[in-house]
């Protein structure tokens, strides 16, 4: 396998959905970060392989936003781009996709990434409203029109929300919420244990953006209905978080028995991160220092109303590939969609009875919190689906460098039964 | 008659006549040869068509991108009276008339610019293909050089297009893209580009499908019959005419004149009237005036031998102020999407606030698509850092007024650019030649003045210094025209050439003030000199304490005629800074708009009021200019005369009409000007007003600025 570097990676400050960023076009969360990387090294704009991006609210207006991304970055029209959808961990599916084509010799330059404008996802005409718009259309005479218009009922006007379809799943009809109630129950996880876990998130990441941990990973954004404002920090953590003022919020999913708020999932967010991947090559071509090198990664199904433990099987699949323990891990980087899912993972992954229900017939290790999500995870700083598989990676290999460590993972589970994972080093020490 | 401009040939019944297919110049013009040929194959058409051999007309271009940019403004130039010119006017109408009276269908096929000349060409035509081409535009830009279109464009517009939309075209030389010109009945059909000969010659030999007009249209077409409306739009054309062109310019007026007596005359009587009147307008000296600019423009948009410059492909600007966010706007409308450093947040969001602001009135106005705005403004990077400025091409220094502050930033961004990226500051006051010490290699480096508000403001001085290299003078120069300014290049010196000019003005001014003449007896006679505004709403524009600073810097600099009045410092005491703080000499409301005079700068001001003659106020304060003028020449700030008009006029908006400072003082005669101040000199200064050595060395010799 020729080795795979990760030069420099960026990412955008994530803001919840509907606030500072709601204006900004999924296409406009990546391309500057794209452009800002071509001109820090002075890359050729022709030399670069593919851009592929990961996304899963495709915007009506841009199917392939990967591509659209490529060209407003100022890439030359010959770039080739496209998207890539593996729901939660699209990002990390377009760096899995970014690495393959390096490893295998095909590409030398890859721009990976996500983008995600959560709050531009489209509202949808339901089924009768769009029956009802063919019909008219098919009518020819004032008559039959005037026929086909007199049945119309309000409930057409009903709107399928996509961003509420997207996030229940297809085939066991449980939304993300519900499946996450599941684990808490089915695994002991107590409703002060997610509380405890999310309100440490909030801490960590605004202690992270107080000391400006975040600022070597974030490239301010143009936002603004006039375009004249500058976003450079994340908006979503709070430092006033208390255990207490979680406890006080209600289930969300399941209001009266259930233990998953929104206080202790991951808050729907707008954001961006993109991947410079290269070959050795084009690393002593361009005369570049890369941050990393990605290892290897791995993806892993089950069963859907579960899929809050993907990341067990993933990370289990990724250590077999590269033949590594857990323990050899200096940061790790896991997804938090919602705390009893995280806290759920660390269970099953200590537990080898639990882990044999999916075969494991191990113990995968114990994971240290000093070494997990030190500045905090999506609880805080929100999940912009898209971007998130590669926003982990760039969360991670940045604060690898500051520490001056080795090894990092970077796992999430996915919405529909499956989990994702990225080991990296980091080569700046 | 051999044919040496145009191009004729008959094919299958179809007569083709092509222009520009000699033309080495980028455009084509009509001259006086061209037109001559243009009437031996117009005879020879109508021959023809009797004998069934033609039966359809093109007229065509040879050159892509250009159809007809209009008559040769030198052969227009070249006629000396009004008789003269108007001569030459009937001349081409006469045939004009004739295509219009050929049998066969004609039509002109308009890919490019057509204008004038041109697109009265195709007016009597009976049918204009345009193509689909961007470039595409149709216009009558004559009223720019003080004429009105005399080959009968004034007679078929409002034929073609209707009252109101030619009023509109003519009044103002506005020019229509091809899908405006579809719309407002002005072309036939929109053809693609690439095939658009090969369908005109199909096209032409069929009808014109029938239009349906809407009812609307129906109406209108009604409402114009009638008398009365038609006096209402002369009335409110006339309105307008007068308040925006302040009575300066003869043109509109005379245009307007011509088609309202016009309306009811038949096609020769009208043409007559016409011819007349361009004849009498093209000897007025306005129009003369307007014909010099557009030479000396012309002149400067001439790039011999610098067409293989490097280009400039990404530029970066340091400071996110006012000005800086200007210049990013700049870049950013140039697709050269910019870096915008700033030391902080609240720094780039002013920047980004002027460039938005800049673009919002083409957005308002849809001239500017949401989508561009997005990405355009998306293209200028705000940053903290000097990440990715090896990618830039040009960098354009705006922070603070400070020498050492400056050369600091040159020093550390020097080492953070590629070693052919072009480094420059856009200083206003201070000198260029000692801030290109602070680099290792200073031939890259130059000044590049723009003038507030940059959007708005043509003029861009390159100011050079011993060691910037011409190549680097060339490239800016060229990079400058690209992004449709109008660069001069002037030498190092205080104020440079534009303040320099400038700063005895608003000084003057300042003299007259605290002689007790009041501010609004000063704005207004500069005002009807024909600026675009007064003395003392221009010190507001540019802030009071600014124009201390540079009152500084040019006493230090150019001795005692530039001696600072003490009333911008003053002023800048009582916390009056001008526009910026809405107190100036007038006080501003949240808009901007003046609500009048600020009575705590007239409690500062003597309180015996002196008026004088508005004459002798405005020789006292455009004669010092002439003054300065003279000495930038001395100075070699730089040689010739037209650069100081084409900066004056780009720069501070110096009224065209006169043809530029030196113009007027040429055409003021140097004696008369130098008696004038050799009397203020002995009655009001004589620091001020004594004649520059070159002004009398010119003087004595009978001579003028524009002979040197």
């Amino acid at each position: 396998m020729k080795p795979v570097y990760l030069v420099e990676g960026k990412r955008t400050p994530q803001v919840k959905s509907g606030a500072d960023l709601a204006e900004v076009a999924a296409p406009y969360l990546a391309h500057y970060l794209i452009r800002h990387i071509v001109d820090k090294f002075g890359l050729p704009k022709d030399q670069i392989d593919e851009v592929i991006i990961g996304n899963t609210g495709t915007p009506a207006k841009y199917p392939n936003v990967g591509r659209v991304i490529a060209l407003e970055a100022g890439l030359d029209k010959k770039t080739s781009g496209y998207t890539v959808h593996r729901n939660c961990a699209s990002g990390m599916e377009a760096l899995s996709q970014g690495f393959d084509k390096i490893v295998s010799g095909r590409s030398h330059m890859i721009f990976a990434g996500g983008a995600e404008s959560m709050s531009q996802m489209p509202l949808l005409f339901n089924k009768q409203m769009t029956a009802f718009f063919i019909d008219l259309m098919k009518a020819k005479t004032p008559v039959q029109k005037l026929s086909i218009m007199s049945r119309f009922r309000p409930e057409f006007l009903k709107p399928i929300i996509a961003i509420e379809q997207g996030l229940t799943d297809p085939f066991c009809g449980r939304n993300m919420g519900q499946t996450a109630e599941t684990l808490a129950r089915e695994l002991g996880i107590s409703r002060l244990q997610q509380d405890e876990f999310a309100n440490r998130s909030h801490h960590r990441a605004t202690a992270a953006t107080a000391e400006g941990r975040f600022a070597s990973e974030i490239l301010a954004i143009t936002a603004g209905k006039k375009l004249d404002r500058v976003i450079k920090d994340d908006i979503g953590p709070r430092g006033n978080s208390t255990v207490e003022g979680l406890a006080k919020m209600k289930p969300y999913f399941e209001k009266v028995t259930g233990t998953v708020t929104v206080g202790n999932a991951c808050p729907i967010t707008d954001g961006g991160s993109v991947w410079l991947m290269c070959s050795e090559e084009a690393v002593k071509k361009y005369n570049l220092n890369p941050m990393a090198r990605m290892v290897d990664y791995h993806f892993h199904g089950l069963e859907p109303e579960r899929m809050g433990l993907g990341p067990v099987m993933a990370t289990h699949g990724v250590l077999k590939r590269t033949g590594m323990r857990l323990d050899q891990m200096d940061l790790i980087e896991l997804n938090e969609a919602f705390a009893a899912q995280v806290l759920g993972c660390e269970k099953v992954m200590r537990d080898k009875t639990l882990a044999s229900r999916w075969g494991i017939n191990e113990v995968i290790g114990e994971i240290d919190h000093e070494k997990l999500n030190v500045n905090g995870g999506a609880i805080a700083l929100g999940h912009p689906v898209g971007s998130t598989g590669s926003r982990l990676v760039v969360t991670l290999a940045h604060e690898l460098k500051r520490r001056k460590k080795q090894f990092g993972l970077a796992t999430l589970c996915i919405g529909g039964g499956q989990g994702g994972a990225v080991v990296i080093e980091n080569l700046q020490k | 008659m051999q044919l040496e401009s145009l191009t004729f040939e008959i094919k299958n019944t179809i007569a083709l006549v092509g222009f520009g297919k000699y033309e080495k110049k980028s455009m084509t013009t009509l001259s006086a040869d061209t037109l001559l040929e243009l009437k031996h194959v117009v005879e020879q058409i109508a021959a023809k068509e009797k004998s069934k051999e033609v039966k359809g007309v093109l007229f065509f271009s040879h050159k892509p991108g250009v159809f007809l940019a209009g008559v040769d403004v030198s052969l227009i130039n070249s006629l000396k009276t009004e008789a003269d010119a108007a001569r030459g006017a009937e001349q081409g109408q006469m045939i004009y008339n004739m295509i219009e009276d050929l049998k066969s269908a004609t039509a002109a096929v308009v890919d490019g610019i057509c204008l004038g000349g041109g697109l009265e060409l195709s007016l009597s035509c009976k049918r204009i293909y345009v193509s689909d081409n961007p470039k595409t535009a149709l216009g009558l830009p004559e009223v720019m050089l003080g004429v009105l279109p005399g080959f009968g464009g004034t007679y078929r517009l409002p034929k073609r297009i209707g009252l109101p939309n030619a009023l509109d075209m003519i009044l103002t030389g506005r020019q229509v893209k091809s899908k405006a010109a579809i719309k407002n009945g002005l072309a036939t059909a929109m053809l693609p580009t690439e095939r658009m000969m090969e369908l005109a010659m199909d096209l032409i030999l069929k009808p014109v499908p029938k239009k349906n007009e809407g009812f609307s249209k129906t109406l209108e077409n009604v409402a114009m019959d009638n008398f009365l409306t038609r006096k209402i739009i002369f009335q409110k054309a006339r309105e307008k005419v007068l308040s925006q062109s302040k009575g300066f310019y003869p043109a509109p007026l005379k245009i307007l004149e011509v088609l309202e007596a016009g309306s009811s005359k038949g096609r020769d009587a009208y043409l007559a009237m016409e011819a007349q009147a361009f004849g009498e307008l093209s000897q007025t000296t306005v129009s003369r005036n307007l014909q010099h600019i557009f030479f000396l423009t012309d002149n400067s948009k001439k790039l011999e031998g610098k067409e293989e410059l490097p280009a400039i492909e990404r530029g970066a600007v340091l400071g996110a102020g006012v000005m800086g966010g200007g210049i990013a706007w700049l870049f950013a409308q140039n697709n050269q999407a910019p870096i915008m450093k700033d030391i902080n947040q609240a720094g780039l969001e002013l920047g980004l606030k002027q460039a938005s602001q800049n673009f919002s009135s083409a957005l308002k106005k849809k001239r500017m698509s949401e989508d561009d705005f997005n990405r355009k403004m998306r293209s200028i990077t705000p940053t903290t850092s000097f990440d990715g400025f090896m990618g830039v091409d040009l960098v354009v220094e705006a922070v603070v007024e400070n020498m050492q502050v400056k050369k600091k930033i040159f020093s550390e961004l020097e080492e953070m650019v590629k070693p052919d990226c072009l480094i420059t500051t856009n200083t206003s006051s201070l000198s260029v030649t000692e801030m290109s010490q602070a680099l290792k290699d200073s031939s890259r480096f130059a000044g590049l003045h723009f003038f507030n508000p940059v959007n708005k403001m043509p003029l861009v001085e390159i100011i050079a210094h011993p060691k910037a290299s011409k190549k680097t003078l060339d490239t800016l120069y060229k990079w400058a025209l690209d992004v449709k300014k109008t660069p001069v290049i002037v030498n190092d010196g205080p104020g440079f050439l534009v303040n320099r000019i400038l700063a005895p003005y608003l000084n003057e001014a300042a003299y007259l003030l605290e002689s007790g003449i009041s501010i609004k007896d000063i704005d207004q006679a500069a005002l009807n000199f024909g600026m675009p505004m007064g003395p003392c709403r221009l010190m507001d524009e540019v802030g009071l304490d600014v124009c201390e600073k540079v009152g500084k810097i040019m006493q230090e600099g150019l001795g005692s005629r530039a001696l600072a009045s003490g009333l911008s410092h003053k002023l800048t005491e009582s916390g009056a800074l001008g526009k910026k703080n809405a107190k100036g000499f007038y006080l501003y409301d949240e808009k901007g708009q003046s609500t009048g005079v600020n009575p705590v700068v007239e409690s500062l001001l003597p309180s015996t009021s002196t008026t004088i003659d508005e004459l002798q106020l405005q020789l006292r304060l455009f004669l010092p200019m002439i003054n300065e003028a003279a000495y930038c020449l001395m100075d070699k700030i730089v040689t010739k005369a037209s650069v100081v008009d084409i900066a004056m006029i780009y720069g501070i908006g110096f009224p065209p009409f006169k043809g530029g400072l030196l113009t007027y003082a040429d055409s003021e005669g140097l004696e008369r000007v130098t008696a004038i101040m050799q009397q203020f000199a002995s009655e009001v200064s004589a620091e001020r007003y004594t004649p520059a050595p070159l002004l009398m060395e010119l003087m004595q010799k009978k001579s003028t600025f524009y002979s040197l």
